[in-house]
């Protein structure tokens, strides 16, 4: 006679279940481990971009009140427009020059020590083209004494951001300790303050030698340019593509090539479709260089793959039964698809898409290669016209100004990121309300 | 037994409505029907019984041309409707199909409102010149199919939020609403209770007025209680076919007697 084996208790885990637990708590650990290292690493990220970058749209500038003297800005006395045309940018300088040292004097700012040159030179040499700009568009200004805001320099924009410091100015051509001093002391009369740039967002680039007065104005422009012409083009050829490879194709070897071709085409990296671009557009079709139109050609050879296989995806997780129901009551293969397969796929078609042109936005490296590189200070037209215009694409001037000398620009490229960065969110989130929309509908 | 007679009485003077010659179908290498030959009458209800696999299904799609759906699926054979050949090249399988409505096996009502599943057919056929006569064929469709009282309040919410019988139930809606000359129904009542079987089972006796219905069942005693004609396919092939009451009190072929005594299936 064995012994009766004890009875196993529900209350008390057998070793196979605790082994069991404890496999089941570490796999969570590690679940929750991979979780926190990206969540992290995000925030990493983040915080690096965003306390580069945020400072980049403020902007230092200096209010003086400045005189619009007749005698220099319009000499004729005419107020006739194509003679105000005559008077330089540097003119205007000069005269801004002029009115901050009297400003200078007026507060009782000392300026021991400093040539009229440095005082100068700690606006911006587009501070004179900007007023120029204003008395243009105003000639009524002509002859009295505005408060006007003028633009600092980038080593005086440092300055005030924390970016430029005494040490560093000891060592630095383009600024003197004693040029700082000066602007300290002008803080402190309140002449010079940080304010919201909405130029950064505007303005177009500027030269090396100016990064306070560049801008992403063109470089949005030109992204979203280059964003209609993919849309216009990938989501019909897309979409089409799909929905004919997907329920009209028959099955054969054509038709299975057709298919390893796109799988193979969404793998190809980007830059070889730049040189294809370059190719076929520019020296076969002689389309005109570092143009949106072309760009968006490229990117949509680009993003054609990358559509159609999420397209054709949700092309067939549409149930069969919704199509043999449509079949059976005798609507044609063309009416099915629209009325019932279609809007059932929708969702998942448009998430691919709004993907795809995500990844479009964000592409630089075909971009080079078309020229869209180039530095472009002209804003394009209007569509269609403004379309073949030059212009420069988001990412590719994030690339450019991280490539120039002055630190100035690492500020700027990160703001550019965090611009970048924003349409890709919204992007997203358009995705994600157009899904719900669509869903809502059962 | 009374009624039987009465029933096979008044066979006698229908014309066959489709009827279907040494059909053959093979899906890719399986060879799944094999000579069948079956006449559909005019104004009766026909019923398929047979074991599971036996290719009633296949049979039915067929005579819509649903199998043109199948890229491995080969049918051979003459099949017609009214005389002319649905095979022929000329033929358009979408208005064959507007003439030969069917309802499959499972439920698949559209994931839209109840009253968009029944009026789908109605719309692309062009049936109603308006709103209030789309109404009409709506609730006409509905009441036929024995849905119209669990549903008439609520016809715009998803047809997909039925039940599986009312599903059903909207699925037969949807076919009748296109007044097909004959009718396929796939086992209709398998997700159904016995009350709305018995509803439908009325509802094929009503449609027989007007339509041809053929209906695949399980049931030995709804084929029985609906059909007028049997036919018992088994492995492919149609073993026998004739009036329902013959087939049920007198098979001629053992393996159908063996059926639907319950001994093979
Ligand atoms: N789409 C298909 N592709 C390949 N073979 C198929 C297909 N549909 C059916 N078959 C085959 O054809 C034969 C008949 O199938 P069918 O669906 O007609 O049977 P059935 O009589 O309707 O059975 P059930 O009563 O279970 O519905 C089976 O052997 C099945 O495997
Ligand atoms: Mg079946």
């Amino acid at each position: 006679m064995t012994p009766a084996a004890p009875a196993s208790s529900l209350l008390v885990p057998d070793a196979r279940t605790q082994a069991r637990n404890r496999a089941e708590a570490r796999f969570r650990l590690y679940g929750l481990a991979a979780v926190s290292a990206a969540i992290l690493m995000l925030a990493v990220l983040m915080g690096s971009i965003l306390s580069n970058g945020l400072s980049a749209f403020r902007q230092s500038y200096i209010t003086i009140p400045v005189t619009l003297d007749a005698a220099t800005l319009d000499k004729a006395g005419t107020r006739d427009p194509s003679g105000l045309r005559q008077v330089s940018a540097t003119a205007y300088g000069k005269l801004i020059a002029r009115n901050l040292q009297a400003a200078l004097a007026a507060k009782g700012i000392a300026t021991d020590g400093l040539k009229p040159k440095d005082i100068a030179a700690l606006l911006s040499e587009d501070a004179g083209a900007r007023l120029r700009n204003m008395v243009l568009a105003d000639p009524g200004l002509i002859g009295r004494t505005i408060d006007a805001d003028l633009l600092a320099s980038g080593r005086v924009d440092g300055f005030l951001k924390g970016r430029v410091t005494e040490e560093s100015a000891a060592k630095d051509s383009k600024i003197k300790p004693a040029q700082l001093t000066l602007v300290s002391a002008m803080k402190g009369a309140g002449m010079i303050g940080l304010r919201l740039n909405p130029a950064f967002l505007t303005a177009p680039d500027a030269s090396e030698k100016r990064p306070e007065a560049a801008g992403l104005g063109v470089a949005i422009i030109g992204s979203a340019y280059m964003m209609i012409v993919v849309l216009a083009l990938s989501l019909p050829i897309g979409v089409a593509a799909a929905v004919y490879l997907e329920e009209f194709a028959p099955r054969n070897r054509f038709t299975d090539l057709i298919e390893v071709n796109i799988s193979n085409l969404a793998a190809v990296p980007s830059i070889v479709f730049g040189i294809l671009g370059l190719a076929a557009f520019i020296n076969f079709a002689h389309l005109p260089r570092s143009a949106p139109l072309v760009g968006g050609l490229v990117l949509t050879l680009m993003t054609l793959p990358r559509i159609i296989i999420p397209a054709r995806a949700a092309l067939k997780a549409v149930p069969p039964s919704i199509r043999d129901a449509a079949l059976g009551i005798g609507a044609s293969r063309m009416q099915t698809v629209l009325h019932h397969v279609l809007p059932l796929a929708a969702p998942g078609i448009l998430t691919g898409m709004i993907i795809g042109l995500a990844q479009a936005l964000g592409e630089t490296a075909p971009l080079l290669l078309i020229g869209m590189v180039a530095f472009v200070r002209d804003y394009p037209g209007l569509p269609p016209a403004g379309l073949a215009d030059p212009a420069t694409a988001l990412p590719v001037q994030i690339y450019n100004w991280t490539q120039r000398a002055d630190p100035a620009f690492v500020e700027r490229a990160s703001g550019a990121i965090i611009v970048l960065l924003v349409f890709l969110m919204l992007m997203n989130g358009a995705a994600i309300l157009l899904r719900r929309r669509f869903e809502r509908r059962w | 037994m009374n009624d039987l007679r009465l029933t096979e009485r008044d066979l006698d003077n229908r014309t066959a409505r489709m009827t279907a010659r040494k059909v053959q179908v093979h899906y890719g290498q399986n060879h799944a029907l094999k000579d069948v030959d079956v006449d559909i009458l005019d104004k009766t209800v026909t019923a398929f019984i047979g074991p599971s696999g036996c290719g009633k299904s296949t049979f039915l799609r067929c005579l819509n041309r649903m199998n043109d759906t199948i890229a491995a699926c080969r049918v051979e054979g003459q099949i017609t409707l009214e005389g002319e050949d649905i095979y022929d090249r000329r033929v358009d399988p979408v208005q064959l199909r507007a003439k030969v409505g069917m309802v499959f096996q499972k439920p698949n009502p559209f994931p839209k409102s109840i009253y968009d599943n029944v009026a789908y057919g109605p719309r692309i056929h062009g049936l109603a010149r308006n709103r209030a006569e789309l109404d009409e064929v709506v609730e006409k469709s509905l009441r036929r199919a024995a849905l119209w009282a669990e549903v008439k309040d609520r016809l715009h919410a998803p047809g997909t939020g039925l039940s599986g019988g009312q599903q059903q139930r909207l699925c037969i809606a949807r076919a009748v609403a296109t007044e097909p000359e004959v009718l396929l129904m796939d086992e209709p009542c398998s997700a159904l209770d016995p009350i709305a079987t018995a509803q439908v089972e009325e509802l094929i006796d009503e449609l027989r007025e007007n339509f041809s219905v053929v209906i695949v069942t399980h049931s030995m005693q709804q084929a029985a209680r609906v059909s007028q004609k049997t036919a018992f396919f088994h492995m492919g092939h149609l073993v026998e076919h004739g009036d329902t009451a013959q087939i049920f009190t007198n098979p001629r072929d053992p393996r159908t007697e063996s059926y639907i005594t319950g001994r093979i299936g």
